[in-house]
C-alpha cells in the first residue's frame, strides 16, 4: 500500500512539475512596439536592385539575425527556444505590413531580448540592406 | 638570403597588385560618384590565429579574448596529439576608446607574460578603393613576470620588458577574400645566454656560450577565405628574418623558426571561434618571432605543430 502511495505521489509530482515548467517556459508574444514617427516614414535609400547591397544584407542577416529568427525568418533559429519572447515570423503579413523605417528602427535600436545593431552594424546602408533582405522572406 | 629575396619579391607583387586594383576601381566609378565609406571589416575579429588584424571594433566595445595552444602533436595518440600535453593560455581584455584606437591587457601562462597592447587604425580601406588598403599600427609591451632568479645575477626590473611593433597592411578583395601583410620589429631588453659543451681543436670538452640578439625584424602574411556567411578558412605565416645589419652576435645554431598556421573560423554576431593547427605556442607575437622552436635544427618539423583555438566575445556599451 505504501509503495503504491509513493508511486502515486511521485507521478503526481512529475505531472505538476511538467505542467508548471511548461507554463514557466512558454514564450510571451511580443507587446506593442512604438516607433517614433520620424523613423516610420523614413525612406529606404538602398535599392533592391543593388546586387552588392542585396548580398551584403543576406550575409549580415546570416551573421546577426539567423541564430534567433531562423534562416527563413520563421522565428525558429537555434537560440529561439531559449528566449522569453517569441522572435516572430518575418514571412507573415503582420510583420511585412510594417514600413521599412519601422524595421530599420527596430533593427537599429532593439529592446529587451532583441539586441541593438547600431554598433554591431555601424553603417546605416548596411542596416537598410538587412531590411531589404527581411522583405525577401515574405511568403 | 634566398628567403629574403623571396619575401621582397612577394611584397613587390602584392604592392603592384594593390596598385592595379586601385587603378581599376578609379576607372569603375559611376555617375553617382565614388562610395568612400569605409569598407566592411576585412576580418571577423582582431585576431587571425597568432596574428593581429586591422579590425578595431566600434568605440566603447569591450572584447574578451581566450587563446589556447595545446601541446605539440609529436607524441601522437599517447597524449591525443598534444591535447593532454603542456599547453599555453592567454586571457585578454581589449577596449575601443575611439573608432580607431583599441587598448588592451593580457596575461599568458608561458613565462607569466603580462602584456599591454595598443592598436591604432591609421587608414581604412574605402568601398570605392580610393583608399586601397587599411593600415593599422599595433604595439605589444610584454613583462616577463617569472622569478628574479631567471634573469641572472645582475637583475634589473627593465630586463623583464619586451616590445613588439607592427604595421598591418590589409586589403579586403571582396566579401570572401582578405589578405594582410605585416612587417614587424621585436625587441627584448634582455636575452638569455646558453652554455653548451663543445670539443675544441685539441679534442677537449669546453664550454661555449651562445648569445641571442635583442632585436628581430619579421614579416607576417595572413589571409581569410569565406566559404559560407559564417565560416572561413584562415591561414597565416610569421617569418622571423635574419638581417645582417642589426645583428649583434654571430649567427647561432638556434634560430627562431617560422610560424605556419591553418584553421577554420566561425563567427557570429558577437563571437569569433578559430580552431587551427600552428607551429608556434607563444601566443604573444614577440615570443613567436624571437623564440619559436629553438632546437638547433634549421627545419620546421611536422612534429612541432600543435592544435589551438581562439575565442573572442564582444560587448557594446
Amino acid at each position: 500500500m505504501k509503495t503504491k502511495s509513493l508511486i502515486f505521489l511521485a507521478v503526481s509530482l512529475l505531472i505538476t512539475v511538467a505542467f508548471l515548467s511548461n507554463n514557466a517556459f512558454a514564450q510571451k508574444k511580443p507587446g506593442p512596439w512604438e516607433v517614433p514617427a520620424k523613423y516610420k516614414t523614413m525612406k529606404n535609400p538602398v535599392k533592391t536592385t543593388d546586387a552588392d547591397a542585396t548580398a551584403s544584407g543576406k550575409a549580415l542577416y546570416a551573421k546577426h539575425c539567423k541564430s534567433c529568427h531562423g534562416s527563413k525568418g520563421l522565428g525558429d533559429g537555434p537560440k529561439a527556444a531559449g528566449l522569453k519572447t517569441s522572435s516572430g515570423d518575418f514571412s507573415g503579413a503582420a510583420f511585412q505590413s510594417q514600413t521599412d523605417g519601422e524595421l530599420f528602427y527596430k533593427t537599429s535600436f532593439g529592446r529587451d531580448e532583441m539586441p541593438a545593431y547600431d554598433k554591431k552594424v555601424p553603417d546605416e546602408a548596411d542596416r537598410w540592406s538587412m531590411v531589404n533582405y527581411m522583405r525577401s522572406l515574405k511568403k | 638570403m634566398k628567403n629574403k629575396n623571396m619575401i621582397f619579391r612577394i611584397s613587390a607583387i602584392i604592392t603592384m597588385a594593390l596598385m592595379m586594383i586601385q587603378a581599376a576601381a578609379s576607372a569603375q566609378e559611376d555617375s553617382l560618384g565614388p562610395d568612400n565609406r569605409p569598407a566592411k571589416p576585412a576580418f571577423e575579429s582582431g585576431y587571425l590565429i597568432d596574428q593581429q588584424t586591422s579590425v578595431v571594433p566600434i568605440k566603447n566595445t569591450l572584447e574578451f579574448a581566450i587563446h589556447h595552444r595545446f601541446g605539440t602533436v609529436e607524441n601522437g595518440i599517447s597524449d591525443l596529439y598534444g591535447i593532454y600535453g603542456a599547453s599555453n593560455i592567454r586571457l585578454g581584455l581589449n577596449y575601443s576608446l575611439t573608432n580607431n584606437i583599441q587598448v588592451g591587457i593580457g596575461t599568458t601562462k608561458l613565462k607569466k607574460y603580462q602584456d599591454v597592447t595598443i592598436k591604432y587604425s591609421i587608414l581604412k580601406q574605402s568601398r570605392s578603393l580610393s583608399i586601397p588598403v587599411s593600415v593599422t599600427f599595433f604595439e605589444n609591451i610584454g613583462i616577463d613576470a617569472r622569478d628574479e632568479a631567471v634573469f641572472g645575477t645582475q637583475y634589473k626590473f627593465s630586463q623583464r620588458f619586451s616590445y613588439f611593433s607592427q604595421l598591418i597592411i590589409t586589403h579586403r578583395f571582396d566579401d570572401m577574400v582578405s589578405l594582410q601583410v605585416s612587417p614587424s620589429f621585436t625587441h627584448y631588453n634582455w636575452t638569455d645566454i646558453q652554455v653548451q659543451k663543445i670539443e675544441n681543436e685539441a679534442g677537449e670538452e669546453v664550454n661555449d656560450t651562445i648569445r641571442f640578439d635583442h632585436d628581430k625584424i619579421g614579416i607576417s602574411f595572413g589571409c581569410r577565405v569565406k566559404i559560407s556567411p559564417q565560416t572561413s578558412i584562415i591561414a597565416g605565416v610569421d617569418l622571423p628574418l635574419w638581417v645582417d645589419k642589426i645583428r649583434e652576435y654571430p649567427k647561432p645554431d638556434q634560430l627562431s623558426k617560422p610560424n605556419i598556421s591553418l584553421g577554420v573560423e566561425i563567427s557570429t554576431s558577437t563571437h569569433a571561434f578559430q580552431i587551427f593547427i600552428a607551429s608556434a605556442q607563444g601566443i604573444l607575437p614577440q615570443e613567436n618571432m624571437m623564440w619559436n622552436n629553438l632546437d638547433g635544427s634549421d627545419k620546421l618539423l611536422i612534429s612541432q605543430f600543435m592544435l589551438g583555438f581562439n575565442i573572442t566575445r564582444l560587448w557594446n556599451f
